[in-house]
């Protein structure tokens, strides 16, 4: 380590920031000169990447298997199209019955609805975790799934709120590359840091063994609660993302499937690990997209296959089954990918001689 | 909460005891019972140790040790009774109050963070004496990564200490049997307790090993200043190191007195003989 020259804080801070202006110039370029399927598949990997790290916060850093992430979506999704849209759009949309006061008279600007959706979609977050938390494994599992559930079923029936089994459509189509790319930036960031703290090691502290935590003074109340709030706010925030990409949205979207996606990403990529499940939520957005021509009828052949719907997911759990076995801890466990460790390895094969702490 | 903690601060610092406090017990159970359904594991337990004590609780298999470890940590509520910490109440209080309050613990059944560092099992451990809050941690203000450092280099040094230094940036669960047991007393170091529990820390050990940590206990229990109640089912582990010990059988306490007293103690023979203690010994 000694001999290892510092770079200096500041440079590292430039380089940074160069970097970071450097992709947003290429996104929004992009946004203009990229066609439209690219753009939506874009947006989408950004989107997952931040929900999946959510997740992965919860279950994989954590420990707490919880089942809950589509019901903080469609919270996050509905609060962010309900402050966006147009209360003209908004008149024409709500044709059963009519919107309640105020929501039918304002409209707000992207930024302050998505904090919005983080703020409701935590505080929900709160009201489930705090008394799930009193639950471990299995428990845990059934009853967040359970709240999903509540919450699909909530949005069905409040047709004053959330216009019922109709859903919204007309929502403003404010999600573009720098949105996404920068919620996905902001997530991973934010996992960066928090990981780094005294408090990210006590989070996984309570994932080894939530007895010998507690004895050592860890606060399970709180860190947990932490875990499933933040949580809980990022699937918010991204699920308004999503609204306003795909511009409708009704209950019915935000069913197990949803979470099921959201949790293969993490599972793939590896539970515990911030680099894994960025990579893995960007490479399973993409082949969702690209298995979409599986669920088509085609001709193979002079074989005429008909379409079957949800032939992807089929596909998905075989490859995940496939990948679980071979790599029971995802492609990353809860290691990470770093230039440090590149350097460490390299630095390994130089003088396999040496002790640990190369 | 506050209050409380400020209490055992005044009475877990040495040197600034008042006048009432100085012959108070460090740690006291007073009439303490459990039952689980239908069993009494522990049953009318009473234990006074003396503030700086290393003080023996023994007992064949199945006793009842680890059960009274469970109720000092507030794993468990007892059925009846209660539990002292210099004087103070502590009974049915959180695991993590308690061991803010200045109370930590190992356990018989090793429970390390298996998959952090070394270094960090015992980081963890500091995490309770933490004075930045979450968002002064996230957005890494002067003062948190000044803790931070401070925090790494008291771990390392107590690492040291414990003689796991070399080992330090090893995934717990790769280290030997031994040095996960030091590991354990390391990281229950970590939180400054006054009052340490230790259970069963030799089992699984050879008489070489063994003999190596009964060193180590008493050499910390003067460097830390600490007061420590150490389990045993095997008697002679700790009649060398131990100034008094009581002993159970059958969730009873059926002797209590210097290991000398003990050894000569007609009760305390039977039951380690009539218990089958011997054999599995
Ligand atoms: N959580 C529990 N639930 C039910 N029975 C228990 C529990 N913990 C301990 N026991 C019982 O209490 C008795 C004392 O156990 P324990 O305190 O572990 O003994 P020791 O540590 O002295 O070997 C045993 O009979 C054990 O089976
Ligand atoms: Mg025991």
């Amino acid at each position: 380590m000694a001999e290892q020259r510092a770079v200096h804080p500041l440079l590292k801070i430039a380089v940074v920031c160069g970097a970071l202006i450097l992709f947003f110039l290429v996104l929004s370029w992009g946004q203009e000169h990229w066609d439209a399927y690219t753009v939506r598949i874009l947006n989408l990997c950004g989107i997952y990447i931040g929900i999946t790290l959510g997740l992965n916060l919860c279950n994989g850093f954590t420990g707490q298997f919880s089942l809950g992430i589509a019901g903080f979506m469609a919270v996050g999704a509905y609060t962010t199209a309900l402050l966006t849209m147009s209360p003209a759009v908004k008149q024409a949309v709500f044709f059963i019955q009519p919107l309640i006061y105020p929501l039918n008279s304002i409209q707000w600007g992207f930024l302050p609805a998505l904090l919005m959706a983080a703020v409701v979609s935590g505080i929900v977050g709160f009201l489930v975790g705090a008394p799930a938390i009193r639950f471990r494994g299995d428990y845990l599992a059934i009853t967040t799934l359970g709240f999903a559930e509540i919450i699909r079923i909530v949005f069905t029936n409040i047709v004053p709120i959330t216009n019922g089994a109709l859903g919204l459509k007309g929502i403003p189509p404010h999600t573009n590359l720098l949105w996404s790319w920068g919620f996905a930036l902001v997530c991973i960031a934010v996992m960066v840091r928090l990981m780094r703290t005294t408090y990210g090691r006590a989070l996984k502290a309570i994932r080894d063994d939530e007895v010998a935590a507690e004895a050592m003074g860890v606060n399970l109340f709180f860190h947990k609660n932490l875990a499933f709030v933040m949580s809980a706010m990022m699937a918010g925030v991204g699920g308004g993302l999503l609204g306003n990409l795909i511009t409708t949205i009704d209950p019915n979207m935000f069913r197990f499937p949803l979470t099921f996606t959201v949790l293969m990403m993490a599972v793939l990529g590896g539970l515990g690990s911030i680099t894994g499940t960025v990579i893995s939520a960007a490479a399973v957005t993409i082949a969702m997209e690209a298995f979409r021509a599986l669920e088509e009828p085609r001709v193979i052949l002079g074989l005429a296959i008909p379409g079957v719907p949800g032939m992807r997911m089929v596909v998905f759990s075989v490859a995940l089954m496939i990948v679980i076995l071979f790599y029971p801890k995802g492609f990353m466990g809860d290691r990470e990918f770093s230039l440090d460790r590149v350097k460490r390895l390299a630095a390994g094969l130089d003088r396999t001689n040496t002790s640990k702490q190369g | 909460m506050l209050d409380t903690n400020d209490a055992f601060d005044a009475n877990g610092a040495p040197g600034t005891d008042s006048a009432p406090s100085a012959d108070l017990p460090a740690l006291a159970c007073e009439s303490v019972t459990m039952r689980f359904g239908g069993l009494t594991a522990v049953d009318g337990f009473n234990l006074r140790v003396p503030k700086g004590a290393l003080y023996g609780l023994i007992g064949p298999n199945g006793a009842g040790k680890t059960t009274v470890f469970n109720i000092v940590s507030g794993v468990l509520r007892p059925s009846a009774g209660a539990v002292k910490l210099f004087g103070v109440d502590v009974t049915g209080l959180s695991p993590d109050r308690i061991a803010r309050s200045g109370i930590a613990r190992t356990f018989q059944n090793i429970r390390l963070f298996r998959n952090l560092t070394v270094l960090d099992n015992v980081l963890v451990g500091l995490h309770l004496r933490r004075e930045a809050n979450l968002a002064q941690a996230m957005l890494a203000l002067p003062r948190h990564r000044a803790e931070e450092t401070q925090m790494a280099a008291t771990a390392a040094q107590l690492l040291e200490e414990i003689g796991l230094a070399g080992v330090s940036h090893y995934r717990a669960s790769a280290l030997p049997y031994g040095r996960q047991r030091r590991l354990e007393i390391a990281r229950a170091l970590a939180t400054k307790p006054a009052v340490l529990l230790l259970d069963e820390p030799a089992a699984g050990m050879n008489p070489a090993e063994t003999e190596d940590l009964m060193r180590l206990i008493t050499d910390i229990r003067n460097r830390f200043s600490l007061t420590i109640l150490l389990i045993e089912h095997e008697m002679k582990v700790v009649m060398g190191i131990c100034e008094r010990m009581t002993v159970l059988d059958h969730g009873d306490t059926i002797a209590e007195g210097t290991p000398d007293e003990i050894q000569r103690n007609d009760r305390v023979i039977k039951a380690y003989l009539g218990g089958g203690a011997v054999a599995r010994a």
